[in-house]
């Protein structure tokens, strides 16, 4: 992780704070966070109400303190900009959520459990959020993880450089303490199980498994090829060592242009790789990864091989990945969206010598995810459809959010979703409830 | 306990207060449509803007404050020539009428200031007339110019008990006499205004002063068309005369009256220290100049935490906490000394700890040039703590306190040779008996 402020520094970052009156960057997270407010209470010395502004607004205000993107969300629009540069609010609310805890202060008293069941699949920050927020309401939350440990992308897809796993098990002891209740190693796997939980005494279920299947080039499998999800899991499921042996001193191959590229290509530096190169068919600027994200790359000496397209995988006699062959690229004309596309370039093919790669060129649902719930209307992608101001799926007490609906996005929209779905699924117990009185009365 | 068992209301003169948090008489306070929007933002009260009975008009000079900043920090005080209401009365009173209407549970309180014995009658008697729950008598403001006016009256005392008792005879409502700071001794006045037979007291009022001179034209500010004045300072930088007065007069036995005080606050910590030295109410006005109504949910919320958190349910249990352990400095025990300790994990190596150790405090540093690091001789060290305040991490420099048979090094004399030729008898304290 970034080197995180101590108390002089986040104060002093804080007291740069113009304290906007319309506060500009309390309107750009997707989660409602309101740093306008959470600042000036800091400014105020009133610094268990800032971490309460935060925590009530966002139980995993720490991680999005260190994971949001925030120079295109809240500070974007920071008028500290057009002085010099904005304020860094994700470094100061992580701070806030930190020192919390260095006090003691728990936000949350732990509330009474009294209302009904509700299922929660995946423990990632949709999954989190939603059973946090419909804990705090008072329903029986259970939350259903097929890995090991609870954190979805938070513990198995993020490298432990830029989210440490110490931290994420703080930010869980939170939720944790508002009596959710975690079932790890408990994959929802049979056909039609997820609905089949209503059945088991859970009144609703939010769905919030994620996009855990790797996308592949090329159809045929190739020893020394690895997919994204493996590669950045491997230390939390016992595979670390075996990585480390492959890319220590070795040449490594990244081939995509998002967060996760650059994530995997961070973490094999951090491994000690050789050389890491990351390819990318088109030009530097249209890699969706973060524009910081991109700079801190070209920092670890990453070397970028933009424009270039992969071909095919040479292998040695041991039939392991030796080279990749690439055909170098250009951009065509803007067409009617306005996003150039990447054209091969005639009789360019090169070789790249590799000892591994790592293709991360995005995630999907897993090719059965479907059958676990027969009743959801799912897109082509296998996507759950669900509204996304209430995480309404085609089928009653059946919510869905995160990446399973959204399709690749951030943490804090996956909080937001997990959000939405708790009021939702609040309202609609509400009206079932409502209605059951009714009908004995 | 949690915050359902915290209780901000306080009594003060027998009037319920919602929280101790007010406006004081000010700019903030002008008018209702101002003091409404405050009462919204969650001030339990307001002293409001010194009336004045229409007879002297009030023109405000122009420009009338001037901000004062240190370094990239601004507004740590505010000088202002500002003078009492230029509303006219009836304007003041029908806002008054209009706000006990809309706000019946905040206490609003009339401040006022007389030209003459039967000026501060009436404005009295009107105040109360039109819903005043109190009222506060300006004693203090620095800038009226008129002799028998503000300021003068609060550094003549027998005008003090004259007008407080002149105002007593004609209201049954509780009488507040505000005190300015600029004098030595603040319980005088205010037991001159007891025996005037005020219920309370309020300090401290701007403290004179001047806070910047424009060096082009050689006029101090604020600048009002080429003269500038002696006028009235506040903000942070009066905290700690503020912060004094009120525990004077805390701690005098023979005033004993509730007090409110004021001079510098903006946060919860500030007015919180107001309360622990002995007021049972606070007011603001340069912390509302500064960031506007807002700040006293900050107040209202941090004082709540922090009474959670110390398990004290209601405000009067804070008032006055810390006075048993304020004393005059012959009480300090001096048999038990410390020093610095240094923890330089964090160090970032500026060597502003060793720039201040070698020039204002006991040469109990070296400097490392290689490491670019301080180096502690503990036995140097005069626990002034002077390098912590300008250490620009914190946790890294701390006070600790030594053995009784931990001795500190003397300051070293450069030239020992020279003490032979000193001019020099041993001072005796009575010379009768030697002679």
């Amino acid at each position: 992780m970034d080197k995180r402020y101590d108390f002089t520094q986040a104060f002093a970052e804080a007291d740069r704070c113009l304290l906007c009156h319309d506060a500009p960057c309390s309107k750009g997270c997707p989660a409602n966070t309101d740093p306008g407010k959470f600042i000036k209470k800091f400014k105020m010395q009133n610094i268990k109400g800032a971490i309460r502004t935060i925590k009530e607004n966002n139980i995993l205000g720490g991680a999005c303190g260190i994971l949001c993107p925030t120079a295109r969300l809240c500070e974007k629009e920071c008028a500290g900009s057009h002085l010099d540069r904005p304020i860094q609010i994700g470094k100061i609310q992580e701070f806030l959520v930190s020192h919390g805890r260095q006090i003691g202060f728990k936000v949350f008293e732990k509330p009474e459990s009294i209302l009904e069941k509700v299922a929660v699949i995946g423990s990632g920050p949709a999954g989190l959020s939603c059973g946090a927020e419909l804990a705090k309401k008072g329903y029986k939350v259970t939350i259903f993880e097929r890995m090991d440990e609870p954190g979805g992308v938070l513990r198995y897809g993020v490298p432990s450089y830029r989210f440490s796993k110490a931290y994420l098990k703080t930010e869980l002891e939170d939720i944790i303490h508002l009596g959710v209740k975690f079932e790890c190693g408990h994959p929802i796997k049979k056909d039609g199980e997820a609905e089949d939980l209503l059945n088991k005494g859970f009144k609703a279920v939010f769905i919030a498994t994620g996009l855990w299947d790797a996308a592949s080039i090329f159809d045929e499998n190739t020893e020394g090829v690895y997919n994204s999800v493996d590669f950045l899991s491997s230390p939390h499921t016992g595979r670390l060592d075996i990585v480390k042996d492959q890319v220590k001193d070795k040449q490594v191959a990244v081939i995509g242009g998002g967060s996760v590229a650059m994530d995997c290509a961070g973490f094999a530096a951090s491994l000690g790789a050789g050389d890491v190169y990351l390819i990318y068919r088109r030009s530097f600027s249209q890699m969706p990864a973060e524009k910081e994200e991109r700079i801190e790359s070209l920092e670890k000496n990453i070397h970028f091989l933009i424009l270039n397209q992969p071909e095919a995988y040479l292998t040695n006699d041991k039939g392991m990945v030796s080279g990749i062959k690439l055909v170098r690229t250009q951009l065509s004309q803007a067409k009617g969206d306005g996003r150039r596309s990447p054209v091969e370039i005639k009789d360019s093919q090169w070789v790249l010598d590799i000892d591994l790669v790592v293709e991360a060129i995005g995630n999907k649902a897993f090719d059965l995810s479907d059958k676990l719930y027969p009743g959801v209307d799912i897109d082509d992608k296998k996507l759950i459809k669900a509204r996304l101001d209430n995480c309404q799926t085609s089928q009653q007490a059946i919510f869905a959010g995160g990446d399973i609906v959204r399709g690749p996005s951030l943490v804090v929209n996956a909080v937001c979703d997990g959000k939405t779905a708790a009021n939702a699924i609040d309202s609609y117990l509400v009206r079932r409830r409502a209605k059951l009185t009714t009908k004995e009365g | 306990m949690n915050k359902n068992d915290i209780d901000l209301s306080i009594d003060f003169c027998g009037i319920k207060f919602k929280n101790p948090f007010l406006l004081s008489s000010s700019p903030v306070s002008n008018s209702a449509e101002m003091v409404a929007r405050s009462f919204e933002a969650g001030w339990g009260g307001v002293v409001f803007k010194t009336l004045n009975s229409d007879t002297t008009p009030i023109i405000h000079p122009s420009p009338r404050m001037n901000g004062y900043g240190y370094g990239n920090k601004r507004l740590v005080g505010l000088q202002n020539v500002e003078m009492i209401s230029d509303r006219p009365l009836k304007d003041n009173l029908a806002d008054f009428l209009y706000l006990k209407k809309k706000y019946p549970d905040h206490v609003l309180i009339s401040s006022i200031m007389g030209f003459s014995n039967d000026e501060w009658a009436y404005l009295a008697r009107i105040s109360e007339d039109n819903g005043a729950d109190m009222l506060e008598l300006n004693f203090s403001c620095p800038h009226m110019a008129v002799e028998g006016a503000g300021h003068h009256v609060g550094q003549a005392f027998d005008l003090i008990e004259k007008f407080t008792n002149t105002v007593k005879q004609c209201v049954s409502i509780p009488v507040i006499a505000k005190m300015t700071p600029n004098i030595t001794d603040m319980t005088e006045p205010a037991i001159y205004a007891k025996k005037g037979g005020a219920d309370a007291i309020s300090a401290i009022n701007t403290v004179s002063g001047i806070s910047q001179i424009d060096l082009d034209g050689f006029i101090p500010k604020p600048n009002v068309f080429g003269i500038g004045s002696v006028s009235g300072t506040s903000g942070p930088i009066v905290k700690p005369i503020g912060l004094r007065f009120i525990s004077d007069m805390a701690k005098c036995e023979d005033l004993s009256l509730p007090l409110s005080g004021i001079g510098g606050i903006e946060t919860w910590i500030d007015a919180l220290e107001y309360i622990l030295l002995g007021a049972s109410t606070i007011q603001v006005t340069t912390g509302i100049i500064h960031y506007g109504y807002g700040i006293v949910e900050d107040m209202i919320e941090g004082l709540t935490d922090f009474m959670v958190e110390k398990k004290i349910a209601k405000v009067k249990d804070l008032v006055g906490k810390a006075l048993p352990n304020l004393k005059t400095t012959d009480k300090f025990d001096l048999k038990r000394q410390g020093r610095a300790r240094y923890d330089l994990t964090n160090c970032v190596g500026c060597g502003q700890c060793y720039t201040v150790c070698r020039d204002a405090a006991g040469f109990a540093l070296e400097w490392d040039p290689e490491k670019r690091r301080p180096i502690l001789n503990e036995d140097k060290c005069l626990s002034c703590m002077i390098c912590s305040f300008v250490c620009p991490v914190s946790g890294i420099i701390s006070y600790t306190e030594m053995p009784e048979d931990w001795k500190r090094q003397d300051a070293c004399v450069m030239d020992r040779s020279l003490e032979t030729q000193i001019k020099y008898q041993p001072f005796n304290a009575n010379p009768l008996i030697s002679s």
